[in-house]
């Protein structure tokens, strides 16, 4: 059976590769310089430090204007996972179904469950290996942006934890299911992108910021700067707070030249400044969560998967 | 004698459609059987029944008294079963199929595989898309037939197979039957090729079990009776009318014979299979067979409605 699997897979397998080790050796590449860059310019010394005329803040600009180009295109790794789902697991079933060699497989001595559970296995156990292993690389690729800019930043934080192991077995079991209910391959590479898009966006962009109460501080408003928040903290929320404790990011009516800034916020009825954020220190609490939920996915998908082979199928 | 393949009142329906119903039907261990009806008739269904690809909606199937659904660990490793238009991994190589079939099937005998890919010429490195059709059923019957199973089914095995082709696979299938004894199934719409080689005669239409028996008993007891313009009233109460035609002065009947005919009147001939079989086919499209109770099981043929 493992020699079924890999003789099935190996060409899907191969294209993954290849893909994994360009990427690799660009990590790789890209990742040396930049820690060398980020040593060179003490950035380290910076990263306790908020003020804003600070002189690290010049240095972390080259930084960032050095690297940003190559740090936005880890967006580039998002759809990888997708790649996964539609190459390897939407054809699972539907191709077998589509050549009718489901009836070849599925009349051997072997069962048509133990003929799943290994494919599901092997396949599962090597992505969860493969996957794994580029995070290692993403993880250490990520850490000088991390640390000037925080984990939370989703282009960091999707890429350099246990999400993104478990966001390429989502995409591999949805591609599975679907691939398992609709017995067509193109039909199901759709249904794969739709289901991984339909839970991944809800949880990344409503339930994400909401996995722990956000800690909110609030600052008098004749006090033009906020207290000092570590790079680590993931800020999504500021603003003004009135005097009902009612939350504004905007001012109800406009300020003109005459007034001050205070006397413009006492105008609109502002009681206080606030900024809500995540502390660094949850990241990897998040991570957990946010694995756990597309883990839960993905087992549904799954034991979809198998009832709808075992029993629905012809 | 035990049976191969057992199905009781055996029934399988889509959305609305019955495939199959009630499907009663024993077929002895080491018959070769042909399993025969028009397209549509079922027999695709009743032989994914009998191998676990499909669940049944009602009733029961059993191979050798196993279920293929719920004991499929069991049942599995005696059958052979090959789908029609024989599909096959299009991308492996021959001898990738057959490592295949190897690492698939514990009792897997390679070397007959080979031996017979051997002697039909079947280049071993050649992919199995690239073969004619011909090959890839031969392929398709090595691969089920080195499973050494105990019971064969071939679903329109020579449909897509010219005549010459079609000689050579009904040959290699009765040197395993002879060498191994086993059972066979095999579905076709047509009898014309199976006379020679079934024993066993199963007819299917309209998801019904029209007929199952002894090909040579059927042969005997079926005759067509040509007579004066007359009722065939008379004949049916004693036997069974298969298939009546007048013309102005001759009356001809196709009939199932329950016992001895006495009258003189008729002139008796002997009807190929190929008539038998489509008698009962076209029976089934115009009325429902008036069988006398007692004549049913007679002459070891089973006769189900």
């Amino acid at each position: 059976m493992t020699w079924l699997v890999w003789r099935q897979h190996r060409a899907e397998g191969l294209i993954l590769l290849v893909v994994l080790a360009v990427i690799s050796v660009f990590l790789l590449i890209t990742g040396l310089e930049m820690a060398n860059s980020f040593q060179q310019l003490r950035l380290s010394n910076c990263l306790n430090l908020v003020s804003r005329d600070s002189p690290c803040q010049g240095r972390m600009q080259v930084f960032d204007n050095q690297y940003s180009f190559l740090l936005g295109g880890t967006t580039l790794l998002l759809p990888l996972p997708l790649l996964l789902g539609a190459l390897v697991g939407a054809p699972l079933v539907a191709r077998e179904v589509e050549q009718r060699t489901h009836l070849l497989i599925w009349t051997q001595s072997i069962t048509r469950m133990r003929w799943l559970t290994v494919k599901l296995a092997l396949l599962l156990g090597v992505v969860l290996l493969v996957s794994g292993a580029l995070l290692a690389l993403l993880y250490w690729w990520q850490s000088p942006s991390a640390q000037i800019h925080g984990s939370f930043i989703s282009r960091i934080y999707d890429t350099s934890g246990p999400v993104w192991v478990a966001s390429a077995l989502l995409a591999l079991a949805l591609g599975i299911f679907a691939g398992a209910l609709t017995r067509r391959t193109a039909s199901a590479i759709f249904l794969t992108i739709a289901l991984f898009v339909a839970i991944r966006v809800p949880v990344e962009v409503l339930w994400r910021p909401n996995f722990e109460t956000p800690v909110t501080i609030t600052w008098p408003i004749d006090q033009q700067e906020p207290p000092a928040l570590s790079n680590q903290a993931w800020r999504f929320a500021s603003g003004y707070i009135d005097a009902q404790g009612n939350r504004s990011s905007d001012l109800r009516e406009g300020c003109t030249g005459e007034m001050t800034t205070t006397q413009c916020l006492q105008a609109n009825g502002v009681q206080a400044n606030y900024i809500s954020y995540q502390p660094g220190d949850r990241f990897w609490t998040f991570q957990w969560i946010e694995t756990g939920i597309y883990m839960g996915f993905s087992v549904l998908a799954l034991f979809a998967a198998v009832w709808l082979v075992r029993r629905r199928l012809n | 004698m035990s049976n191969a393949l057992e199905t009781n009142k055996l029934s399988k329906r889509y959305g609305r459609t019955w495939a199959l119903q009630d499907c009663t039907l024993n077929l002895p261990a080491g018959r070769v059987a042909a399993l025969v009806g028009p397209n549509g008739a079922g027999k695709t269904t009743l032989l994914h029944l009998s191998v676990g690809l499909l669940e049944p909606t009602a009733g029961s199937v059993q191979v050798f008294g196993l279920s293929p659904t719920t004991q499929p660990g069991e049942a599995l490793p005696r059958l052979g079963f090959v789908a029609q238009d024989t599909p096959l991994y299009k991308g492996f190589r021959v001898d990738e199929l057959l490592t295949l079939g190897r690492k698939l099937n514990p009792g897997f005998d390679d070397a007959l595989a080979r031996a017979r890919m051997h002697n039909l010429n079947i280049p071993l490195d050649r992919r199995a898309g690239k073969l004619s059709g011909g090959q890839q059923a031969q392929l398709a019957l090595a691969l089920a037939l080195a499973k050494r199973p105990d019971l064969l089914l071939l679903d329109e095995p020579l449909a897509s197979l010219d005549p010459l082709a079609r000689r050579e696979f009904l040959r290699q299938l009765l040197d395993a039957v002879t060498e191994t004894g086993l059972t066979v199934l095999l579905s076709s719409h047509i009898i014309g090729d199976l006379e020679r080689v079934c024993d066993y005669l199963i007819i299917l239409s309209a998801s019904h079990v029209q007929l199952a028996g002894d090909m040579q008993e059927i042969a005997r007891t079926h005759k067509r009776l040509i007579g004066p313009r007359q009722d065939e009233a008379a004949i049916a109460s004693v036997h069974t009318v298969i298939e009546a035609s007048h013309t102005e002065r001759q009356t001809t009947l196709l009939v199932r014979t329950n016992g001895p005919l006495f009258d003189p009147s008729w002139e008796a001939q002997e009807v190929s299979l190929e008539d038998i079989v489509l008698a009962y086919l076209s029976q089934q499209a115009s009325e429902r067979l008036q069988t006398p109770p007692s004549a049913r099981e007679q002459n070891g043929i089973e006769v189900l409605k």
